[in-house]
């Protein structure tokens, strides 16, 4: 006999190891989480992990973002050391022109409370000496920050194990189907029953959604990411497209490009980030890349993120979004007030699976 | 730039490639990293055996002279310096000296990138005077330098204990070759004679459990039998074995497979020596460690298959001379090891379906362990 949870969960990412964890707080639930490889080898692995907040648009979006930013001091305290920090966050432009659009962005978030300053040139220089005094102003936010995406996804982990959620890894999912209203969902190494299901795939969450009998309409991207040698400390900010991590490394990626599922780089998209870079912080021309690499990221067709109830299917749900390190606090706080209690403390409505006109069940 | 054939990396199978190729009319652009070509043969002074039947037994250092002097007269062109840092979407392959890349684009490639050493690891092995064994054989016989007085070698392969001799015959006190099996691993009875007649304590279930010292390795503790013995020791040669550079495969889109034998992952390769992806040849250590002879005949294998491709050799001629290089790899590979031979035809059959008619002309298959 196939052994019976209440709540499985596809996908061992960041998403899927925060609502494993937040729901395992309750302590009722039996949690299994499945992954068709190991956790931190697919996007969550491959990332600049910014905790980014204060230019996500439309409001609504960047409010999501700064509750989830203001969630992670309190995570730390549950599940340990994630290397959270707020470094603030500096977005800059190279226009005079470009000011005017960011004023008005100031304007609407601070509708929802993100505080932004609008920066003259010397405004910028005085916060980060290095960054070209070729460009005109900068929007800067305190909110954003950074975060180790290693420690996050293993402590979500570990802290899930201590409240007894159970793995299993390296175990594709095959066939999910549904029996008096529970799900069977077969996978590479057994059979397992769920009472609740919940789709946290990232990229490939289409594909098992398709086993469901849902289309999520969602895209795979792909971003390449280049890293310097250790450098002396040369920024403090996050910075559009670039941080400095602890070890001294920089870390730049700008691109995004639809090329399915394919990790490789190419030296077409490293040699235009080094240039992008290069324009932003002249200091980096001196500097070796001693590595490049690339993550495929999942985006919803609409850029937003699909969270809650699958409407034509009893007790199942998706968890799917392009910035899934800033959101894992929050994703993981409502999808457990959700699969709960039915419903969650703050407005989700936005972010139904239903909201695309072109939604699909065979259900 | 444009060539017919790319080959990365200028050791022993990048050399011995381009020579059969460009002799076969092809214009070839050999890239290596280095200042000088010749990769590791450039600090071997130990004589060579098992080598095809074309080159007379000698040592490293002569082979390689050989192996440059003869591209002199050839369309070949030489990049040190160099080093392949990625591919363009459309396929060229950008080589970069640090300063400026150059896009590359060639009909053919062979990937000679040859191996790495793998390490042990204890508390202790990041103090200067720990080192690989290769890198004390690159100190010792390329830079001139020796790399300690009172050495100790972990592990016990055949090329450790070469090496360890080289320490001896340059004055370094070798107080122990520390292995963690209860047998050597290295079977070359001249070499183990020399060290035994050197007084060299070998040490069979053993291993390191730390190295200290103030800002180099002073002291090292190993565990023999049980019980911890404390040593003097200002130099740790840790030779662990070779594993195959895979990074140019994975940048180029190759498939791999695991073969313990052949020293862990490789490109999956076609007894043309082709890989999954169609033009990137595979020669050499990285097609599976492996003995000099093996390296250089795989080396001349890849490059007879791009001749073939290229329109330089017939169908025939090509698949004759092929089968010779295999039974003669075959031969020597096997007097060293004949695990790594089932290895490659293991590694092949998943890979291509027809390989044993193609090789069951050569070998029997079913009879003599093949």
């Amino acid at each position: 006999m196939a052994k019976q949870y209440d709540v499985v969960v596809i996908g061992s990412g960041v998403v899927g190891s925060s609502i494993a964890f937040h729901l395992s707080e309750g302590g009722q639930k039996e949690i299994l989480v499945i992954d068709k490889d190991y956790p931190l080898s697919g996007t969550s692995g491959s990332t600049q992990a910014w905790v980014w907040v204060h230019n996500k648009t439309p409001s609504w979006y960047g409010e999501l973002s700064m509750l989830s930013a203001e969630l992670y001091p309190f995570l730390e305290r549950k599940i340990g050391d994630v290397e959270y920090k707020r470094t603030g966050g500096i977005a800059p432009f190279f226009n005079e022109s470009d000011r005017e659009s960011a004023l008005r962005l100031a304007e609407k978030q601070a509708e929802v409370g993100i505080e932004i300053d609008v920066l003259t040139r010397d405004q910028v220089l005085e916060k980060e000496p290095a960054l070209s005094p070729n460009i005109a102003g900068a929007t800067f936010s305190k909110i954003d920050g950074n975060v180790n995406p290693f420690r996050l996804v293993e402590l979500y982990i570990r802290a899930a194990k201590k409240n007894r959620v159970q793995f299993s890894f390296y175990n594709p999912v095959i066939d999910i189907k549904r029996d008096k209203g529970i799900f069977e969902i077969t996978t590479k190494k057994e059979v397992f029953r769920a009472k609740q299901l919940v789709l946290a795939a990232g990229p490939w969450t289409k594909g098992v959604g398709k086993l469901l009998g849902v289309d999520i309409p969602v895209k795979q991207v792909r971003g390449q990411i280049l890293v310097t040698e250790p450098l002396a400390p040369l920024i403090k900010h996050t910075i559009g497209g670039m941080r400095q991590a602890d070890n001294g490394e920089v870390l730049i990626g700008y691109s995004k490009e639809e090329v399915g599922y394919d990790r490789r780089t190419t030296l077409d998209v490293i040699q235009d980030t080094a240039k992008m870079a290069v324009e932003y912080l002249p200091d980096l021309a001196k500097a070796n890349i001693v590595r490049c690499f690339a993550g495929v990221r999942v985006i919803p067709n609409d850029g937003q993120p699909i969270l809650g109830e699958i409407p034509t299917i009893d007790n199942a749900y998706v968890a799917v979004m392009h910035s899934g390190i800033t959101l894992s606090p929050l994703v993981g706080t409502v999808m457990t007030e959700l699969l709960i209690q039915g419903e969650t403390s703050i407005d989700c409505d936005k972010l139904r699976l239903d909201r695309f006109s072109e939604f699909k069940s065979y259900v | 730039m444009e060539t017919d054939l790319l080959i990365i990396g200028g050791g022993p199978a990048g050399l011995h490639a381009a020579y059969v190729a460009a002799s076969n009319g092809i214009k070839t652009i050999v890239v290596d990293e280095s200042f000088s070509l010749g990769g590791q043969l450039r600090q071997q002074t130990q004589r060579l055996t098992n080598l095809p039947k074309q080159f007379d037994s000698q040592i490293g250092i002569t082979l390689m002279q050989t192996l440059v002097e003869r591209l002199t007269d050839l369309d070949v062109t030489i990049l040190s310096k160099h080093t392949m840092i990625g591919t363009y979407k459309d396929g060229r392959i950008g080589v970069s000296n640090g300063q400026r890349t150059i896009p590359i684009s060639a009909e053919k490639v062979i990937v000679t990138t040859g191996a790495a050493e793998e390490a042990f690891v204890f508390p202790g092995w990041t103090l200067p005077g720990v080192m690989t064994i290769g890198a004390a054989q690159i100190v010792m016989n390329r830079e001139h330098v020796i790399p300690g007085k009172n050495a100790i070698i972990i592990g016990s392969n055949d090329f450790a204990l070469e090496v360890g001799k080289q320490l001896i015959e340059n004055g370094v006190s070798l107080q122990g070759v520390i292995e963690n099996e209860d047998q050597l691993i290295g079977c070359k009875e001249e070499t183990i004679q020399f060290l035994k007649e050197a007084g060299v304590p070998i040490y069979q279930n053993s291993y390191v459990t730390q190295a200290s010292g103030a800002g180099e390795v002073e002291k090292v503790i190993i565990n023999h039998n049980g019980s911890e013995k404390e040593m003097e020791i200002d130099l740790v040669c840790i030779g662990k074995g070779l594993t195959p550079i895979l990074e140019p495969f994975e940048i180029l889109s190759c498939d791999f497979a695991y073969e313990k034998d052949l020293g862990g992952w490789l490109p999956q390769y076609s007894t043309l020596m082709e890989t999954s992806t169609a033009s990137i040849y595979v020669a050499g250590n990285a097609a599976g460690i492996t003995n000099l002879g093996a390296i250089l005949l795989t080396a001349e294998i890849a490059a007879i298959s791009v001749a073939e491709s290229l329109g330089r050799q017939c169908k025939e001629e090509a698949t004759e001379k092929r089968e010779l290089l295999w039974q003669e790899l075959y031969h020597l590979e096997s007097a060293d090891s004949k695990a790594k031979f089932h290895g490659r035809i293991k590694l092949m059959r998943e890979f291509q379906d027809n390989v044993d008619i193609q090789l069951s002309k050569l070998f029997n298959m079913s009879v003599g362990g093949v």
